[in-house]
């Protein structure tokens, strides 16, 4: 059976796109899929780093479009995680040299390698967008509950569409906490601008960060709330499409707990 | 249509693959005639088989002059066909009512735009026609319609009825949250409100737009008779 290609994107920049492609393609790697993490982010490479395998870099993505290599000597596999593997962006090339025929072809390439392939999509609409979605057959939408993300991820949703791709949307870096004071929108605002499907709803998690710079999966890390949350996208989308949505709650003691449900306190 | 500057007796002007002539009836035939004379030599080649039309304007009863020129033409210059204006037709008001009332809406072609589904952050929906749609107009997006702009949903777009200058226009959607309002050439910016969930519309009153409250104010209700538009 042949591969899918998912693509994350999210117009604008800063809310988590690489974070969930290392997350999300660790964590159906975990589930025993073959897994290709490709970042699309040419000249602003950053995906590697997540993952920690700066190091072992020798082709990149530019090289397997232009044909100056094949694709199992680009992809890095990863030694932490089995069937992980990492084609990484060039950092010395710009988002031009790639062509959407190229892609196209490297997409068919590499569904017929893998059981996924997850690409990270720059930031933005313009060339480097095009060029990640081209070979795609679905699309996932990543939005933090701030006004800004929520304007570029609609104006993203209704390019995909043109595309004829249904996204799904992960609503990020959710603060359970700020949510409940009425500071920060909660999921259910994101989602009646935005109407489209949840894959996932992802809380603010301080290991992402950490993991982030060191360079570890997060999704290893069993007391990473994001990171279950992650997993839990993954299984969604490796079948299980009717497991629940987990919204994210904010840890209460157990006397605020008693006095809410006698509505002594909000 | 009988130009009261222009003085000349006879004018020609050149209409698809033919032309037209506009003649003054009020001067004698000779004189027509020589004009168009005048005029026909500088065509040369181009009048023949050429489809002309005699226009005498608003002037009525010039048959036999009309017949004359005809001739004259056919012999002289070898045109192909001679003619007069078609007739223009208007439908005076008692017309319509009778129409309205006669269910004529059964074959009025629409004037309306309407529209289903998220109009979202980016998109741009235009037209000269009214815009009717079903469902919300998300942030970051625009409408702009040449009448008035309904919305059965949330409105949190930027919104321009009556594009470029009808005044008369109005903008209505069950959520009135608009980012910017705009009425023939009258702009407003919208406000934060937050607990007004309620249908609303916006029109111009004293060269300004003031919003109201639709189930206070309904802008239909003082319409006596049903029309199309």
């Amino acid at each position: 059976m042949e591969g899918k290609v998912i693509v994350i994107t999210s117009g604008k920049g800063g809310v988590g796109k690489t974070t969930a492609t290392s997350c999300i393609g660790a964590a159906l790697a975990l589930e025993g899929k073959r897994v290709a993490i490709v970042d699309m982010d040419i000249g602003l490479r950053n995906l590697d780093v997540v993952m920690g395998l700066e190091n072992r870099i020798v082709f990149n993505i530019v090289d397997v479009v232009l044909e100056r290599c094949k694709i199992s000597q680009a992809a890095i596999r990863d030694r932490r995680i089995e069937n992980l593997f990492l084609i990484p962006a060039s950092q010395s090339d710009n988002k031009d040299v790639l062509t959407t025929s190229g892609v196209e072809r490297v997409a068919d390439q590499l569904r017929k390698e893998f059981d996924f392939i997850i690409m990270d999509s720059p930031a933005g609409i313009e060339r480097g967008f095009e060029n990640s979605i081209v070979g795609a057959n679905e699309a996932i939408v990543i939005c933090t509950p701030d006004v800004s993300a929520v304007r570029d991820a609609d104006r993203v949703i209704g390019l995909l569409y043109s595309r004829s791709l249904t996204p799904k949307l992960i609503v990020n870096r959710i603060e359970p906490a700020r949510v409940e004071r009425g500071e920060m929108l909660s999921h259910e605002d994101v989602l009646e601008v935005l109407s489209i499907d949840l894959a996932g709803l992802v809380p603010m998690d301080e290991h992402v960060l950490i993991s982030s710079n060191t360079g570890t999966p997060l999704v290893l890390q069993n007391e990473s709330t994001a990171g279950q949350a992650f997993k839990r996208i993954a299984r969604r989308l490796n079948g299980e499409a009717d497991l629940p949505v987990q919204v994210p709650v904010c840890k209460m003691s157990m006397w605020n707990k008693i006095s809410r449900t006698f509505g002594l306190k909000r | 249509m009988i130009n009261f500057d222009c003085s000349a007796p006879v004018r020609l002007k050149g209409v698809g693959d033919g032309f037209w002539i506009t003649i003054d009836p009020l001067h004698p035939e000779d004189v027509l005639k020589s004009e168009i004379d005048k005029l026909f030599k500088n065509l040369k080649h181009l009048a023949v088989n050429a489809s002309v039309v005699i226009d005498v304007g608003d002037a009525k009863g010039h048959d036999d002059l009309i017949e004359n020129i005809k001739s004259y033409l056919k012999t002289e210059f070898e045109v192909a066909k001679v003619s007069i204006p078609p007739e223009k037709r208007s439908i005076p008001t008692e017309q319509t009512r009778q129409r309205d009332l006669s269910k004529g809406w059964n074959r009025h072609k629409s004037d309306v735009l309407m529209l289903r589904g998220r109009v979202r952050s980016g998109q741009k929906i235009e037209s000269k026609k009214h815009i009717v749609i079903a469902g919300d107009v998300n942030p970051g997006s625009e409408i702009s319609a040449g009448g008035d702009i309904i919305i059965l949903g949330k409105l949190t777009g930027k919104v321009h009825a009556g594009c470029p200058d009808d005044e008369k226009a109005i903008i209505f959607a069950l959520e009135f949250k608009p980012t910017q309002v705009k009425i023939g050439k009258i702009a407003a910016a919208g406000i934060e409100e937050e607990f007004s969930a309620k249908p609303e519309y916006a029109c111009v009153e004293d060269d300004g737009i003031v919003v109201k409250d639709y189930m206070k104010e309904n802008p239909f209700r003082k319409m006596p008779w049903l029309e199309v538009i």
